[in-house]
């Protein structure tokens, strides 16, 4: 016989406890390890799903603009598409849907994704099965397409087309496509909305033959770096730029698709003739309405500002051709006056003038006539007439002469005027550019090549991305499912180690003579707890192996509680479970441990009894005064906590917990403190006695009420954290728009609803905001949010001081205007919502980041907004970083009171060109609150499963109980009690433990929670919680009964008789 | 030899200290057996406990061959306990998960010497007639086998010292002849001091020394 013998022959005789030991340390497992699988689960789930709509994609290069096609042909494996967002109409029902990406692709598309065939042709398009379904389309239906019109040059400046910002295609559904190879770029759990529209097609329709946006590249083993092979690929048409070889003035003019160069591309095309030893010459070309000399006036003209040659010498000098002084009659000396048109960043056209002083007049011949100082304007520079031109600003052709027709006839855009370089900057500078062209002298053929090695393409707006990886890094996701579900479980795992010490706990205690005859045989007590310890652990090893099926059932159950129950938390349906053995076996690790650790802590209470006393079945508790010490303190602390909380010093969940945690403690200990201290003396009848049994095991009791107690606890103070619809996170707007089309046009002007084509709406404002597009950062998104959508509203709307912040920076009084402090180090200062900050961003307030080499500090933080999938900066801020981004794209809408929805319809409809897409902002919140108070009805779900195994474990106690009893109960039958006499005492004991732990739960629940339920705005359902409790009241009465009946059952005066 | 000099024992109640023994005094030499009488309450399983190492008492001293055991660490109280005495418990005590044979080694399981324990406690279990029986449980043995079978674990570690408490209590007149026949002549074939806590004159009778608790203290039996 060894010690291992004895070991098993004690794990196989009480093999009821240890089974219950077993199935707790099972269930911890089973709770930890599915939590962690979650986690694995949802990563993975999200992993395959960015990884199947990804197909063969690597890596992208893309840009704003367009480039050539054939660029890919150094990228095998790889497909040139066309990457666009749009709206799509159904043209018979007229069904609409905004935010739809639409994809132009051919056949090599197909081939690339390892879909031949799949491409459509000609007119047709193939919806993704969301979308076909969102718009009720099926195959041969038509549909009408709408997407952003390109404009190489930017909509907000002069020369911009703001009315011809959008397209419209009419083409023909061909087929849904096939649904398990769906592919998006976008990273995103949601359905893919997309439109696959032939490559040809949405060329010719975009005006962009040959050219697309986009290349998908695939993985080449053994290639160079993508950003190296795209810097040796590209060209400088690529990027939009051109060289042009100027025979007359012998020189190289450098010049943008966009007709301005902008300044990183200038100070490469500098530094790189001057690394040749060529010279460069400047050239700021712009249309003055006017050049006006006392009452007589030249309409439209070109006028260049440089800085060598023809140029004033004087800021406030101008050189006039002899042809413009002559039709002005000026001289050197005169002041003339230039008027011209600017697009300010507010939106508007504005007529501006410029005074100068005429300092040269230069012959209209060689250098001064030439025309090639001004770029190509689309609508002006290739008219045969003035008459003819076309731009997007207004003309006034009444003002055009027949001399001015006859300058057009002969010397087209040679300028009329020179100023000086600083003064056109200054003038006519813009935030894309402020130079037209650059000439280098003389011509190189090397400048080209140099330019081009020089210049970094992703700085010019032709970047390489490694999509698959940073796709990857994202479905990370923002939010830790296996951390949250291991919260939510908590007490659920809490419930089953407080069931394992329990069991272990009941087994000790039957085995305490035995405990005693060990003792007295020799066994040292440290000897007898390791054969415990011992016990315990091979409990809980096994306990922890059988947990992982536990684990695979939980983790499966809550993911189709995901897919299903808690869809709005998750919103997608796409997740399955992923079994993770690193997960499996942490949970089983940690279900060991803590079973152990709870074993352990049953044992501890084992060394100050003397073998006599274990021999007499003795048990010693600890000293009471120092419960009642430790639960008056804890009392204590919890109070600080709530009025913390209350007082804003402490995040109120925090709060919450700490004295929700603390009211608990204190509880138990008390009422420890009572039932050791006989606190129920009287004995009246068989219920009376039936309570008195409850002292007669206190720490049992105690660990029964903790267990109904603290799962009550999490039941009954959920509540207070629901949102319960407010609308303070509005700001008191009643609609939020997002438009696909960026509006250039102020809607609030009589000018910009001419230009918008919308009537005027009486009370209704507008907010608009200027968007880079990016990643949703609110907990709609599951996708670790890389690169946030960023806004930027109008000044006005910072003074306006609208939405409730959570903290800001120095508690500054108007936290909106903390955008616009200049911040020591440079950082952008930034605003977001408190919850994005939290659970999807995991930043802090005063924290420093960095997103795609922009530096950024959170200066402020709302207080649950409509603003949680977003950073906001100022608009100033935003012009500088993000000069390429057009227009407004997301508005937040002011209109009278019960009039909403017809301003809404209004809207959608009148800017429907724009993909103009309202929303009432209290939907917007709610679908926030909507996946907030999703995590808490599971944190309840879970809580409630917490509080059946603590009813459970509650029922198998008292069967426990009674059978410990047995010759008690066989004692007071002899003495003529009648069954029911025995059933209403045990029951009674039952009831009072059931009754304490809902109390208990319920008072420190209300007590911990009450500054979240004034200062969130929730609602206790006072009605709906009164009858859940009930109902576990009723169930753990009823499951105790049958277990008192099972354990009654047996012929009890038999146990007068056995030992 | 076993002292036991002037022991007493108090126990702490909500009234006040309960005095159960005062200044009790004993002591034997090896292979000496006694009985200890007095009515129930009167501490005589007290002052067996004390005298196995099982209750320390409040008072007083107890040495075996000048070894006090309550002066050690409570490791070597324990070892004390394991390989000098042994205990018989009026209810048996057996551990119902062990066979017969299990039951006599458990002692030998904290032990840390080499002998062939096994052996012996076939041998000892041969002596108390249970040798047919070394593979049952101890719920299918009665009353009197399963004494006797508690009587041969406390003799497999070869005692010094061998307690029993009430030995015949629970048994019938039959088994309770036979149990303590077994005890006084094991304890004499291995020189043991025998202490025996017993209330039955009949048990009594048969040892030479014979001693009642009353009023807390010792006094031979009849003075």
């Amino acid at each position: 016989m060894r010690i291992y013998t004895l070991l098993a022959r004690n794990l196989a005789w009480y093999w009821r406890t240890n089974l219950a030991v077993l199935l707790g340390v099972a269930t911890a497992t089973g709770v930890l390890g599915g939590a962690a699988l979650v986690g694995e689960s949802v990563r993975a789930s999200l992993r395959d799903l960015v990884l199947e709509r990804l197909g063969n994609t690597d890596s992208i290069i893309t840009r704003a603009g367009f480039f050539r096609e054939e660029l890919v042909g150094g990228f095998q494996p790889a497909t040139p598409i066309i990457v666009m967002d749009g709206v799509v109409e159904h043209a018979s029902s007229g069904k609409r849907a905004a935010g739809v990406q639409v994809y132009g692709v051919d056949e090599r598309f197909g081939k690339f994704q390892g879909q031949p065939g799949d491409a459509p042709h000609g007119r047709e398009v193939s919806l993704s099965a969301a979308l076909a379904r969102e718009l009720g389309a099926k195959a041969g239906d038509e549909i009408l397409l709408r997407v952003a019109k390109p404009s190489a040059i930017p909509l907000e400046s002069l020369h911009g087309r703001k009315d011809d910002a959008g397209r419209t295609i009419r083409l023909t559904v061909g087929q849904a496509g096939d649904h398990s190879r769906e592919f998006s770029l976008r990273t995103q759990q949601g359905d893919v909305r997309a439109a696959y529209v032939p490559l040809e097609r949405l060329q010719r329709d975009l005006n962009q033959p040959g050219k697309v946006n986009t290349i998908l590249v695939g993985r080449a083993s053994g290639a160079a770096p993508l950003e190296q092979r795209l810097q040796e690929r590209y060209t400088l048409a690529d990027v939009g730029l051109r060289l042009r070889t100027l025979e007359k003035p012998g020189c190289l003019s450098l010049e943008s698709d966009s007709a301005v160069i902008g300044d990183a591309v200038a100070a490469a095309a500098f530094s790189t003739a001057k690394s040749l030893g060529l010279h460069t010459q400047s050239v700021l070309t712009y249309l003055a309405n006017s050049i006006r000399f006392g009452k007589r006036e030249i309409p439209y003209s070109v006028v260049t500002a440089l800085d060598s040659g023809l140029a004033p010498a004087s800021q406030d000098g101008i050189a006039l051709n002899d042809w413009a002084a002559r039709e002005l009659g000026a001289k050197v000396g005169d002041r003339a006056t230039l008027e011209y048109y600017v697009w300010r960043s507010d939106a508007r056209l504005h007529t501006e003038t410029a005074q100068f002083r005429v300092e040269r007049i230069v012959p209209l011949t060689g250098e001064a006539a030439d025309p090639d100082f001004a770029p190509d304007y689309p609508g002006i520079t290739g008219s045969r007439s003035l008459r003819d031109w076309d731009p997007p600003f207004p003309l006034d052709m009444s003002r055009i002469q027949p001399a001015d027709e006859q300058y057009w006839d002969r010397y087209r855009t040679a300028p009329k005027a020179f100023v000086r370089l600083a003064r056109g900057r200054a003038l006519w500078g813009t935030r894309f550019g402020s130079l037209t062209s650059i000439r280098i002298f003389p011509p190189s053929a090397a400048y080209a090549e140099a330019l081009r090695t020089a210049l970094d393409p992703a700085q010019a707006g032709l970047a390489a991305i490694p999509v698959r990886v940073q796709s990857l890094q994202a479905a990370h996701g923002a939010t830790d499912f296996g951390e949250y579900f291991v919260y939510f479980s908590f007490f659920l795992m809490v419930s089953a180690l407080l069931l394992t010490g329990l069991f272990f706990k009941l087994g000790i205690e039957q085995r305490t003579r035995e405990i005693g005859v060990l003792r007295a045989l020799g066994f040292s007590a440290a000897k007898i707890r390791r054969i415990f310890l011992l016990e315990g652990a091979v409990l809980a090893v096994a306990g922890g192996v059988m947990g992982v099926g536990a684990a695979l059932a939980y983790g499966a159950l809550i993911l189709l509680g995901l897919r299903s129950w808690w869809f709005d938390a998750v919103g997608t349906r796409l997740l399955s479970l992923h079994a993770s053995v690193p997960s499996l076996a942490l949970g089983a690790a940690a279900g060991m441990i803590t079973g152990l650790g709870s074993v352990a802590w049953t044992l501890r209470g084992m060394q100050p009894v003397t073998p006599r006393g274990l021999l007499a079945g003795e048990r010693k508790s600890g000293p009471l005064r120092w419960r009642w010490m430790v639960g008056t303190v804890a009392v204590i602390l919890a109070a600080a906590l709530v009025v913390a909380a209350h007082y804003g010093r402490l995040d109120q969940a925090a709060g919450f917990f700490g004295a929700g945690t603390l009211l608990l403690v204190a509880a138990l200990l008390f009422q420890s403190v009572w039932l050791h201290a006989r606190g129920l003396r009287a004995i009246g009848g068989p219920v009376a006695l039936g309570l008195r049994s409850v002292q007669y095991r206190p720490g049992r009791s105690v660990l029964c009420i903790a267990l109904i107690a603290s799962a009550t606890f999490v039941i009954a103070s959920l509540d207070a954290f629901r949102r319960d619809g407010s609308l303070a996170g509005t700001g008191g707007y009643a609609l939020l728009a997002n438009a696909e089309l960026p509006l250039i046009h102020d809607p609030n002007t009589e000018a910009g609803r001419a230009a918008l084509n919308l009537s005027p709406l009486e009370g209704v404002r507008f907010i608009p905001f200027r968007v880079r597009p990016g990643d949703d950062a609110s907990c709609l998104n599951l996708y670790q949010p890389r690169n946030p959508r960023i806004l930027a509203p109008p000044p006005a709307f910072l003074r306006d001081a609208r939405f409730a912040f959570q903290g800001a920076e120095g508690h500054a009084a108007n936290p909106w205007l903390l955008l616009e402090s200049k911040l020591a180090g440079g950082a952008i200062p930034a605003i977001a919502d408190a919850n994005s900050l939290d659970y999807a961003l995991h930043r802090k307030l005063g924290e420093e980041f960095e997103l795609a080499g922009v530096r950024y500090r959170i200066v402020a933080a709302l207080q649950d907004s409509v603003f949680q999938g977003e950073l906001i900066i100022s608009e100033e801020n935003f012009l500088r970083l993000f000069p390429d981004s057009q227009g407004y794209r997301f508005f937040l809408v002011n209109t009278p009171p019960g009039k909403a929805d017809q301003v809404a319809r209004t809207l959608t409809a009148a800017l429907s060109d724009y993909g103009f897409d309202t929303q009432p902002t209290a939907a917007l919140l709610a679908s926030f609150h909507r996946v907030e108070n999703t995590y808490l009805s599971t944190f309840r779900a879970l809580g409630g499963l917490g509080l059946v195994l603590g009813t459970v474990g509650l029922a198998a106690l008292l069967m426990r109980n009674v059978l410990e009893r047995r010759r008690e109960m066989a004692l007071l039958r002899a003495v003529g009690y009648r069954r029911r006499h025995l059933f209403a005492i045990v029951l009674a004991e039952n009831a009072f433990l059931l009754l304490m732990g809902l109390a208990t739960g319920v008072v420190c629940a209300a007590l911990a929670a009450a500054p979240a339920v004034s200062a969130r705005g929730g609602h206790v359902p006072v009605a709906s919680l009164a009858v859940l409790l009930a109902l576990v009241a009723a169930t753990g009465i009823a499951s105790s009964a049958i277990a008192t009946a099972v354990a009654l059952r047996s012929q009890l005066l038999d146990a007068l008789q056995s030992e | 030899m076993l002292e036991i000099s002037n022991v007493g024992k108090q126990y702490p109640t909500p009234r006040g200290p309960l005095t159960v023994l005062a200044g009790a005094s004993l002591s034997f030499n090896r292979g000496e057996a006694a009985a200890i009488m007095g009515p129930s309450g009167s501490g005589k399983s007290t002052l067996l406990y004390i005298a196995g190492g099982l209750e320390p008492p409040t008072t007083g001293t107890v040495t075996l061959d000048g070894f006090n055991p309550y002066a050690t660490s409570e490791k070597a109280l324990a070892a004390f306990r394991n390989q000098s005495v042994g205990f018989v418990f009026q209810d048996h005590c057996l551990l119902p998960q062990c066979s017969v044979l299990e039951n006599v080694l458990v002692p030998a399981l904290v032990g840390n010497d080499q002998a062939d324990y096994p052996a012996r406690a076939r041998e000892l279990l041969r002596q108390v007639g249970l040798e047919d029986r070394l593979d049952h449980r101890p719920a299918e043995l009665s009353g009197g086998e399963k004494q006797r079978v508690a009587l041969a674990r406390a003799l497999i570690r070869q005692p010094r010292l061998l307690l029993c408490d009430e030995p015949t209590g629970n048994l019938d007149e039959a088994s309770a002849e036979m149990v303590s026949r077994l005890l006084l002549e094991l304890s004499r074939r291995n020189e043991t001091i025998l202490i025996v806590v017993t209330h039955n004159p009949a048990l009594a009778a048969r040892f030479p020394k014979r001693y009642e608790l009353r009023h807390a203290n010792l006094h031979p039996a009849g003075a």
